[in-house]
């Protein structure tokens, strides 16, 4: 008799952040809209950042934040890890540090042992402990195909956010974590991936943006995003448009997994990346040499993905090797903020 | 001759796996893809592209037509085709069976095993060409008769070459002998032969 375990990528349609709502769509949605007004509201959605911060007091601000996404690999455990680890780090991305968090879940219970929920949950917990972040509660629906995520709250000082504005000429950019989760968890759900791949790809996906956060700290960060669903040059691009500076970018020298270039040039990219690209496509120029498959990469909507961190140009390297240092092995200046051309990115 | 797939209603990766399956199983030199989404017709000319196929699409809005050519002026060894495909593309080199005894995988809670059961049909074809027959016993007959959503998989597998039997001695039990709408009856006989023909028997 053989025992069949339930692979939870094979049970959903979109894996992970590539499950993500096409951006061009929901500002359809969002544009426009009657919001209340509160001068304690730092940040809102009218600055689409990536995360909300509401000022408490002259030297307390909460930041919250919400994800939640139907899982992208076939483990429970590794699945509620990464999406806490993944919903945590947008807190980390504006310099906060999480202090509460509460669980969102869909789960098909016609369908699905109740087992499996509560090995999603002890994933996402062992992730809430090793941030210092407590749960609170949280709220179930049954629903046909299952997600999970956190809604998080934080703690900031006011005078001390991250936005992703505030680029200045000379900084360097660096990123903490790998491109090309979005392949991979397609080659997953396609049965292509090997183990070994799929553990290595699932531990960054579940590695906590709170080293990289730490560490930044000490260091004179402008501008700062984590890399999620409209990828590595989405973000970017919310970081470019409208600042007054332009961005250039070293194609070579982003980190990204090999296996993934290679199933890029097979076809197996999320409609998520092409996505990113139609609605973002139009800030980027790219160096005729730079390969398509590394384009649809740097497209690739990431699940959990690292820090992109803008900091002053002498300060760059010291700051990688302070990141390396802390284990974060593959974090690499990827580009430098300039004054030409303005708010568009060029790739070389 | 071109060979036609219709992947339509289908998300990635669900296209490029169609049109990879198709071409393990024959490797024509012209090929022409249905497809409703801009994501799977560039999945799928990608695919193509990089299984040196000369590649045009056109369409718009919710159907695009994919065509690859290849012709004996472009290169075509087995060494430039990337290893996927190659490997999988091997000729059967075992002969599997298997012996499907009821309507769950597993025991536990029923619900979970009929949504593994099917699952499972549905991923047999993973065995590539080594999958050479599926027998289906007692309750686990039901699969191949009227009603069941597990007809179209295996009619699949029937089109790759899989024999799909069914014990005839189940079938008239539960009177369902003129339902069945996939693969072959079979005897007790046939079955227990089988079993030492085939190279492994997966129960279950």
């Amino acid at each position: 008799m053989i025992t069949e375990t339930i692979k939870l990528s094979q049970t959903v349609k979109g894996a992970g952040c590539a499950a993500k709502l096409a951006p061009g769509i929901l500002d359809k949605a969002l544009c426009g809209l009657d919001l209340p007004v509160d001068p304690n509201l730092l940040i809102g959605l009218e600055h689409a950042d990536d995360a909300g911060v509401y000022r408490v007091s002259d030297d307390l601000a909460l930041v919250q934040t919400v994800d939640f996404f139907p899982p992208m690999v076939d483990d429970p455990f590794s699945f509620g890890q990464i999406a806490a680890a993944n919903a945590l780090s947008d807190v980390y991305a504006m310099g906060g540090v999480p202090k509460t968090a509460m669980n969102i879940v869909a789960f098909p219970a016609k369908t699905m042992d109740i087992s499996i929920l509560r090995t999603i949950i002890e994933g996402g917990l062992s992730k809430m402990r090793e941030a210092g972040v407590v749960l609170v509660g949280g709220h179930t629906v049954e629903d046909s195909e299952l997600k999970y995520g956190l809604a998080v709250t934080g703690y900031i000082h006011p005078d001390r956010i991250l936005t992703k504005k505030k680029l200045q000429n000379g900084d360097r950019l660096i990123l903490t974590k790998p491109l090309g989760t979005g392949i991979i968890a397609t080659a997953i759900k396609a049965r292509l991936a090997d183990q070994a791949l799929t553990d290595m790809v699932t531990k960054a996906m579940a590695t906590l943006n709170r080293d990289a956060a730490l560490i930044m700290d000490d260091f004179t960060v402008h501008a700062c995003t984590d890399i999620t669903g409209f990828g590595f040059l989405g973000h970017l691009a919310e970081m470019v448009v409208d600042s007054g500076h332009g961005v250039r970018i070293t194609a070579s020298d982003v980190p990204m997994y090999p296996e993934a270039l290679e199933w890029a040039a097979m076809g197996l990219i999320p409609a998520g990346a092409y996505n990113n690209r139609s609605f973002r496509g139009a800030f980027v120029d790219f160096a005729p040499d730079v390969p398509r498959e590394v384009q649809d990469l740097l497209f690739d909507p990431q699940t959990s993905g690292g820090l992109l961190i803008a900091v002053a140009a002498g300060e760059a390297k010291l700051l990688v090797i302070a990141l390396k240092a802390k284990g974060i092995d593959c974090a690499a200046i990827v580009g430098e903020v300039v004054a030409e051309p303005v708010d568009r990115i060029v790739v070389e | 001759m071109t060979n036609e797939l219709d992947c339509r209603g289908l998300e990635c990766p669900a296209p490029v796996l169609h049109v990879r399956d198709a071409l393990a199983k024959e490797a024509s030199n012209d090929i022409s893809v249905l497809v409703d989404n801009e994501a799977a017709r560039q999945n799928v000319s990608r695919f193509l592209e990089h299984q040196s196929y000369q590649v045009q699409s056109d369409g718009e809005g919710e159907l695009f037509r994919v065509v690859g050519r290849r012709g004996v002026g472009t290169q075509v060894t087995a060494t430039a085709s990337p290893p996927p495909v190659a490997e999988q593309s091997v000729a059967g080199s075992k002969k599997i069976m298997v012996l499907i005894t009821g309507v769950y995988l597993g025991h536990g809670d029923d619900a979970l095993g009929d949504m593994l059961m099917f699952n499972f049909i549905k991923t047999l074809k993973e065995m590539g060409p080594d999958l050479w027959r599926v027998v289906f016993v007692n309750s686990g007959v039901s699969f191949t008769s009227e009603g069941s959503e597990a007809v179209p998989f295996l009619q699949e597998l029937a089109g790759n070459g899989v024999q799909i039997v069914a014990c005839g001695a189940c079938l008239a039990y539960f009177h369902i002998l003129d339902k069945m709408q996939v693969g072959e009856v079979t005897n007790m006989l046939e079955i227990v032969t089988g079993m030492q023909q085939a190279d492994s028997v997966v129960t279950i």
